[in-house]
């Protein structure tokens, strides 16, 4: 594909309300892989959460919403493996009886990309190796494991910036966030987190890296009091590339 | 409308057509079927006793009957033993052939302490013994005793399921089983426990023909 | 039973309480799911295979009329009398007839989900015959009459304690707990006694062969086979959908079943059934009985739902799944859990009873990857949140606040100005980024509930500070 040095960045609800910092981490690493980034300030969510829970006229006028923001740009980024996902792949079920728009969706699919994706297909991302050692572990995102089927990507990226992987055991099992589904059972929710985190503490890695802003959030929100940080693999990467 | 009726109008409201995919033929390749078989069962808990010839085989089977200090057998009148005299030839035994003796084959199987059987074909990938039913062929000879022995010889054996149901012919009989070890269970806190309700040991004596 | 979205947390807080369930749910799902990856591998192609098998459970269901037809021919030629059950108790009644045709008074079981479905044994309780489950898996849960918590293993929820003393209640013999063997012979004895007196053997079917109008069975313990030789009439029920057209189908199917299930390459026995005993047969039933079983399913062919019914009933989708791995069975409410329960208890008994089990999923897929015959579970349970949407099956409250949310989160100025409204009203409560509230008040429990950060990312991209090529830093 042929990019002109310019990206816009989707940087999703989450982050944009909850965890800004990882927008700004990601802004800073496309710029050092030597993009410029546009933001259009129209965007807000992409639709999924209301997808997720059936309420598919709703996700439908927020996909038109995302489709219209990024209409003019060549190639969109995204810090979330989940909500690419939902772009690449849902926004085309969701117009399947819209052919119009479906097409639009089809058009934005093609240019959407999640992060690591996108730095190292795109961008042929090559940063200088970071002085300093670090190591982490890896958690896969489900939503970008299974139906993006990015799991090298981030990998390849921790890596290229000098950063050692301890693999945890059944990296793939599930954080337990889910979506809204952390808030209707939050009890089973609560208990998959756990599980996580316990298989994430064995392997005494002081860093737990996800690519899911979802994730992330439901992840610290059970961390204290374990010997390691849950981060989007954003802010990693930007850090070790300063 | 009756139920038949209701269901299959239901159904054919909404059939599609379809091209049916073809059989999937077997990737299996086993250099030596006979081995794969005897360390498939032998890992599966079941006990293979290799033969040179059937003469050896019938040997064996007087060693293992005389080791499991059996006394009463229930046998399958069937090839490769059809036909045969097996209280001439074991005759420190008490014999009930299905097919030919008097009496309750039921009440025999439920006391015996062996059966023993021929086989129809074997899986070496599996491990498996397969039997049908038939004239002479009781199920409960291989079911109720607490050991089960077969006699099988090695050209019976084929590769695997695949390669068994690609050469599959005519009708099958009431009744076919494939064995591929002794009975086992683990529904107790998934702890292995073998003989729950079919027989606690299966022997096989696999000999070449 | 039911499985509202309460009654799932409820039973399903239960389960996780439960330290000793916990464990026992997590090594048998454990070991399933790596039993299976390990069996799988061993298999050539195995991909391929999987992909071929979906072939054939999808061209299969296509004309599904055709083939069970051609079952019915050739399985009544075999002598077989098949019978069709439009719902469960006509099922029942089928099967309840049969027995008392034959003046039937005890009837040994071997495990079916599909009796379970229909719950055959209370028809049969209640009419005066004994039924009993011969599995050790479903007589232990019989015994304590708890439904079965997993498809293949029934009685993970039970410990060898609890087993031993119901087992030594029903026999009046003394056993230890720690002696499994002991009490597997146990029930070797009892059971044993029930097949030879019983008069009926009942099973499921896992596999209906239109070509020959044969039944496969399989199982590891042999009842299934003692129940389909000892007794005089054998009476099958098995679901419309387990058919397969040719044998060429039915050895992927079994290639991929005990795989998939226990990580077997077979199970110990596979029983195959093709009619009641020869004239000259030595020994065998006098009449085999197949009823088929609609009970809902036929209604899916044709729809969204239809791939459903491509599943084989291996569990493989519930040692996957990281909700039943910590809800476990119970929580589903009827005798499917995991994924595919989650799936089909809606589809089968009704959206309105069990709405809280398209909701029991994190969508995480893993259901997907495990399934032989690659069901796309996850793409079912968001069609029928979105069926619970349409048939407002979702509590009004509920609609209005995902409505409400909707509408403005849409529009970027609503978007802005109510964000913006939020942080001024979160300010007292929030506290390092996570918002100080009573755990009763806290919608995520134990886990912190995150608040607003102090800016959003459109408030510091629109100051200006992050102009600068390197995002603001010097």
């Amino acid at each position: 594909m042929n990019l002109s040095k310019r990206v816009a960045l989707l940087v999703t609800c989450t982050v944009d309300q909850m965890m800004p910092e990882v927008g700004v981490s990601t802004v800073k690493v496309l710029r050092r892989a030597g993009y410029e980034v546009d933001f259009p300030m129209e965007q807000t969510c992409c639709g999924q959460p209301f997808f997720n829970s059936g309420f598919r006229d709703e996700a439908r006028h927020m996909a038109k919403r995302t489709i219209a923001a990024f209409a003019k740009y060549d190639a969109v980024v995204l810090p979330s493996g989940s909500c690419t996902t939902m772009i690449r792949q849902e926004y085309i079920h969701l117009f399947e009886d819209d052919p119009e728009w479906q097409e639009h969706a089809r058009r934005l699919a093609a240019k959407t990309f999640e992060l690591s994706e996108f730095l190292i297909h795109q961008a042929q991302w090559e940063p200088t190796q970071s002085a300093q050692a670090r190591t982490v572990t890896y958690h896969d995102s489900c939503h970008m494991n299974r139906m993006l089927g990015v799991k090298q990507e981030p990998r390849q990226c921790l890596e290229a910036t000098g950063c050692t992987i301890d693999e945890m055991e059944d990296s793939e099992r599930c954080c337990g966030f889910g979506g809204l589904f952390c808030i209707r059972m939050p009890e089973v929710s609560n208990a998959m987190t756990n599980a996580k985190l316990d298989q994430a503490q064995e392997t005494q890695a002081p860093t737990l890296v996800t690519s899911d802003p979802g994730c992330l959030m439901q992840m610290r929100g059970l961390v204290d009091g374990k010997p390691f940080k849950v981060e989007h693999l954003a802010t990693v990467l930007e850090e070790m590339t300063r | 409308m009756s139920a038949r009726d209701q269901i299959l109008s239901q159904l054919k409201r909404n059939e599609q057509p379809a091209e049916h995919p073809g059989p999937w033929r077997s990737r299996r390749n086993f250099a030596d079927l006979a081995e794969r078989f005897t360390d498939t069962l032998n890992a599966g808990k079941g006990e293979v006793f290799r033969a040179a010839s059937y003469e050896e085989a019938l040997d064996q089977i007087d060693t293992i009957l005389h080791e499991l200090q059996a006394k009463r057998v229930v046998v399958n009148d069937t090839a490769p033993l059809e036909g045969m005299d097996v209280k001439e030839r074991w005759p420190d035994f008490e014999w009930f052939t299905a097919g030919k003796s008097e009496g309750d084959i039921k009440s025999f199987c439920a006391d015996a302490d062996v059966g023993l059987s021929g086989a129809d074909a074997a899986l070496a990938e599996t491990g498996s013994v397969i039997i049908s039913s038939g004239p002479g062929k009781s199920r409960l000879a291989t079911l109720l005793p607490p050991v089960h022995l077969a006699i099988v010889p090695t050209s019976i054996l084929t590769s695997d399921i695949l390669t068994w149901t690609a050469a599959r012919q005519g009708k099958p009989g009431a009744n076919m089983v494939l064995v591929s070890g002794p009975s086992k269970t683990a529904d107790i806190e998934q702890v292995l426990a073998i003989g729950v309700h079919g027989p606690k040991r299966f022997i096989v004596v696999l000999y070449d023909d | 039973m039911t499985a509202t979205m309460h009654e799932f947390r409820h039973s399903a807080f239960v389960a996780i309480e439960d330290i000793q369930l916990q464990s026992a749910i997590e090594g048998a799902t454990h070991k399933f799911g790596s039993g299976r990856t390990a069996a799988l591998a061993e298999v050539p192609d195995v991909e391929p295979m999987r992909d071929h098998f979906k072939k054939i459970r999808s061209a299969t269901l296509s004309q599904l009329a055709t083939h069970l037809e051609t079952f019915e021919k050739n399985a009544t030629a075999a002598g077989t009398q098949v019978h069709w059950a439009a719902t469960g108790d006509d099922a029942c009644r089928i099967v309840l007839d049969i027995a008392q045709r034959h003046g039937v008074k005890l009837v040994t079981k071997s495990k079916s989900m599909a009796t379970e479905e229909i719950h055959l044994n209370q028809v049969l309780s209640q009419a005066g015959i004994e039924p009993v489950e011969t599995d050790l898996g479903e007589w232990i849960i019989q015994l304590a009459g708890d439904p079965p918590s997993h498809i293949i293993a029934p009685a993970i929820h039970k410990t060898r304690h609890q087993i031993a003393e119901m087992f030594t209640k029903e026999t009046g013999q003394q056993v230890s707990a720690d002696d499994i063997p002991g009490l597997t012979e146990l029930a070797r004895q009892t059971l044993r006694q029930k097949f030879l007196a019983s008069g009926m053997g009942i099973s499921g079917g896992n596999i209906m062969v239109a070509e020959t109008g044969s039944l496969v069975l399989v199982m590891n313990e042999g009842n299934g086979r003692l129940v389909t030789s000892t007794p005089p009439v054998h009476v099958a029920v098995v679901g419309l959908e387990k058919l397969a057209p040719t044998w060429d189908d039915a050895a992927v199917w079994l290639s991929l079943l005990a795989r998939s299930s226990t990580g077997q390459a077979l199970t110990i026995y596979t029983n195959i059934i093709t009619g009641p005993a020869r004239a000259d047969d030595a020994d065998g039933p006098q009449e085999v009985h197949i009823v088929i079983l609609d009970n809902g399913r036929s209604k899916l062919i044709g729809t969204k739902y239809e791939e459903v019914l491509q599943c084989i009933r291996c569990g493989a989708c519930l040692n996957a799944c990281p909700v039943y791995r910590e809800a476990g069975g119970h929580a589903y409410g009827n005798p499917y859990s995991g994924p595919i329960g989650a799936v089909i208890a809606p589809l089968l008994f009704g959206l309105d009873k069990y709405s809280g089990l398209p909701h029991a999923s994190s969508l995480c897929g893993a259901c997907k990857d495990v399934c032989p015959a690659r069901i796309d579970l996850p793409r079912m349970l968001l069609e029928l949140r979105a069926d619970e949407v349409e048939q407002r099956v979702l509590p009004w409250w509920e609609s209005m606040t995902e409505r409400a949310a909707a509408f403005g989160i849409a529009n970027p100025s609503l978007f802005k100005y109510g964000t913006a409204l939020v942080r001024q009203l979160q300010k007292p409560i929030a506290k390092q980024g996570s918002l100080n509230l009573p755990s009763k008040l806290n919608p995520g429990q134990a886990r912190k509930s995150p608040a607003l950060a102090k800016r959003s990312f459109h408030d510091i991209w629109q100051s200006g500070e992050l102009d600068n090529a390197n995002g603001g830093e010097q």
